[in-house]
């Protein structure tokens, strides 16, 4: 996809804002991979117009959508670009600079040349010189081809009518996972073996941990109820969305005294930091 | 409030380049990038370029100065890359291993990207579909040296400016004593139109400001650009030109070095005098009780100019407190024909007369 045109960039407005979050929040420069999805589509050229009709050939767009980010300080070289994964593709790579003008750099551009084999969108991100209580960032964004940066306009999708699109082609990044499902009726064998039972049981409790990382205490079993008549149906699914929550919730909480552990420890390296820097 | 400060590790990178660079580089803004906003660690460098100046900034970070630098070039220079891949310099770049305790760094890595810039620029002028312009390029590219510009409008070629340095001498050596911190040397500025029918470049001549103390090159006549010329025709001359100017300019130093002499006799040593170019010199004189201070001010067209000179009372003051002063004299008899002591002697003789009107003119500002 390096060599291929990207026609449309598009960053959704909660994860520009997170990126925006990180730049601001941390201590100096920062830059790190972006990953999304990229899609084909191709725009139906043919219009109720009479004069448009003929001249339009159908070409095929090519959209990079930013999903998410992964940042490190800028003072540590950017390391191999990760291994593809089902979720997300890696789409590019971003440079946070703060108070410096919205041009590619030295650096930008030798970045660009050792990663000439990886995806090719390039998103600057830098604040003005002058602080200013609103318009705190400015950004661009570029596709690299060779050694030159090719500017692009990137949308941002927020909620409402002009994006419903986005919501036709959501696809998530973490599905619920695959598992057999049997319906155990009554009338199944009784000569069920000690040994089939085993099998069974350790079946069980892989598909339970399986389970465990989407929701919070459901047991596999009720997942059979789903199946079952509409008003359990109901029930049960409504519980399980529950569950799901109070596991969002319990990570989110987890996340949220790590990051106060990680924001300690950064304090305590920045008083280190000054002190090798011969700011004390 | 706290003052501004420049983390160490940075302040003896940007030091050492001030103040070692060959070329004469300031800096024209610091600011900073950290959430501290007292420690700076962004700035401008205005480097000189083709007679012009080209500003890129520098992007250290103070919390972790311990790494490389980055550089963001200017707005017009957006194409500028001086490190391609697979070219040696891709991998053995000033920023690749750098250590920030080696405070010559910052140095060799500004030269590194100059001379990278100036190969970029050539590049770029050579690409540019000109037959004229290819043509005066092919010939000028065997003298060492040469910077060239291209200056767009809208991405079309508009201009290319070129500096090209004349004179293969050491002006520094040549002025015995000089004590220019930079290597003097004299530019023609040549800018040619791109893609007009009639191609006659404008010429300027160019040097520091220091050197007006010893030639003044707006004195100098550039030779005419004839029609269907080329560089290669017209730079041996205008060098023969200069380079006799350049000896006259040497020799002058000399004539007025001995004039400065032959004033000694008449009113002692003096008690300032410029002794590398000869171009000034202070003399204490009296008449009677009243005494008084003779600067002298020589010219490079000494001695077809006469020198000017001014009276400076050691005994009268203004309201203010400072010395009066005479006007400028520059009236008075004289020859470039004469002998320096004939000269000296002359002006003693002139100033014995001029200095009791002096007097005179003190005593009655301090009356009033």
């Amino acid at each position: 996809m390096a060599d291929f045109p990207i026609d449309k960039i598009q960053i959704s407005g909660a994860t520009l804002a997170s990126l925006l979050h990180r730049c601001s929040s941390s201590s100096g420069d920062i830059h790190g991979y972006l990953f999304g999805l990229t899609t084909l589509s191709t725009p139906n050229p043919l219009s109720d117009h009479p004069t448009t009709t003929t001249s339009t050939t159908p070409t095929t767009l090519l959209t990079a959508s930013i999903t998410s980010f992964l940042s490190l300080p800028s003072h540590f070289p950017l390391p191999p670009p990760p291994p593809p994964s089902t979720s997300a593709v890696l789409l590019g790579w971003f440079s946070s600079r703060r108070k410096t003008p919205l041009r590619p750099s030295l650096k930008d551009s030798t970045t660009a040349l050792s990663l000439s084999t990886t995806p090719s969108l390039f998103l600057l991100l830098t604040t003005p010189f002058q602080d200013q209580l609103i318009h705190t960032h400015e950004y661009k964004a570029f596709q690299c081809k060779g050694i030159t940066f090719e500017p692009k306009t990137i949308n941002i999708v927020n909620l409402g009518p002009s994006f419903r699109s986005q919501y036709d082609s959501f696809s998530p990044n973490v599905a619920f996972p695959m598992m057999d499902c049997e319906l155990r009726g009554s009338n199944s064998m009784v000569e069920d073996e000690n040994g089939e039972n085993l099998a069974n049981k350790k079946r069980n409790l892989k598909d339970q941990k399986q389970l465990d990382m989407c929701a919070d205490g459901f047991e596999v079993g009720r997942l059979s109820k789903l199946m079952g008549s509409e008003s359990a149906y109901t029930g049960e699914l409504e519980d399980l969305y529950d569950k799901m929550l109070g596991k969002i919730d319990g990570l989110s909480k987890l996340v949220e005294q790590t990051n106060s552990k990680v924001l300690e420890q950064e304090n305590h390296n920045m008083r280190l930091r000054y002190k090798v820097a011969g700011l004390e | 409030m706290a003052i501004d400060t420049v983390p160490p590790l940075i302040a003896a990178q940007l030091n050492y380049l001030v103040s070692h660079c060959p070329f004469s580089v300031k800096v024209e803004q610091m600011w900073s990038g950290c959430k501290n906003p007292n420690l700076l660690d962004r700035f401008t460098l205005v480097i000189p370029y083709c007679l012009d100046f080209i500003r890129w900034d520098v992007i250290f970070n103070a919390v972790y100065p311990l790494a490389a630098p980055d550089v963001i070039f200017g707005p017009e220079d957006e194409s500028f890359q001086p490190y391609d891949a697979g070219s040696e310099k891709f991998d053995k770049n000033s920023l690749v291993n750098w250590n920030s305790k080696d405070p010559t760094r910052l140095l060799s890595l500004i030269s590194e990207l100059r001379d990278a810039y100036i190969a970029y620029q050539s590049r770029r002028i050579g690409k540019v579909n000109d037959d004229r312009l290819t043509f005066e390029v092919s010939t000028m590219l065997t003298r060492q040296g040469i910077e060239m510009y291209m200056n767009s409008v809208n991405d079309k070629p508009e201009e290319v400016k070129f500096a090209v340095p004349l004179l293969d001498m050491d002006l520094n050596k040549l002025v015995a004593g000089s004590t220019w911190r930079h290597q003097q040397k004299i530019y023609l500025q040549v800018i040619y139109p791109v893609g007009k029918k009639s191609p006659a470049p404008r010429l300027k001549l160019v040097s520091a400001a220091e050197l007006r103390a010893f030639f003044s090159i707006e004195e100098f006549k550039l030779p005419p650009w004839m029609d269907g010329m080329c560089m290669a025709e017209y730079l041996p001359t205008l060098e023969e030109m200069l380079g006799f100017q350049i000896k006259d300019a040497v020799s002058s130093i000399e004539t007025r070095r001995k004039f400065i002499m032959a004033l000694e006799p008449l009113f002692g040593r003096p008690v300032e005098a410029d002794p590398v170019f000869c171009r000034r010199a202070t003399f204490l004189a009296s008449s009677g009780v009243f005494t008084f201070l003779v600067h002298f001010s020589i010219s490079l067209q000494f001695p077809k100019q006469q020198p000017a000179f001014l009276l400076q009372s050691s005994q009268h003051f203004n309201s203010q407190g400072a010395p009066i002063k005479s006007s400028n004299l520059t009236e008075y008899p004289w020859s470039p024909r004469w002998e320096a002591s004939q000269m000296a002697g002359r002006i003693f003789e002139f100033l014995a007369d001029e200095c009791l009107n002096f007097k005179k003119y003190c005593n009655q500002l301090n009356q009033q």
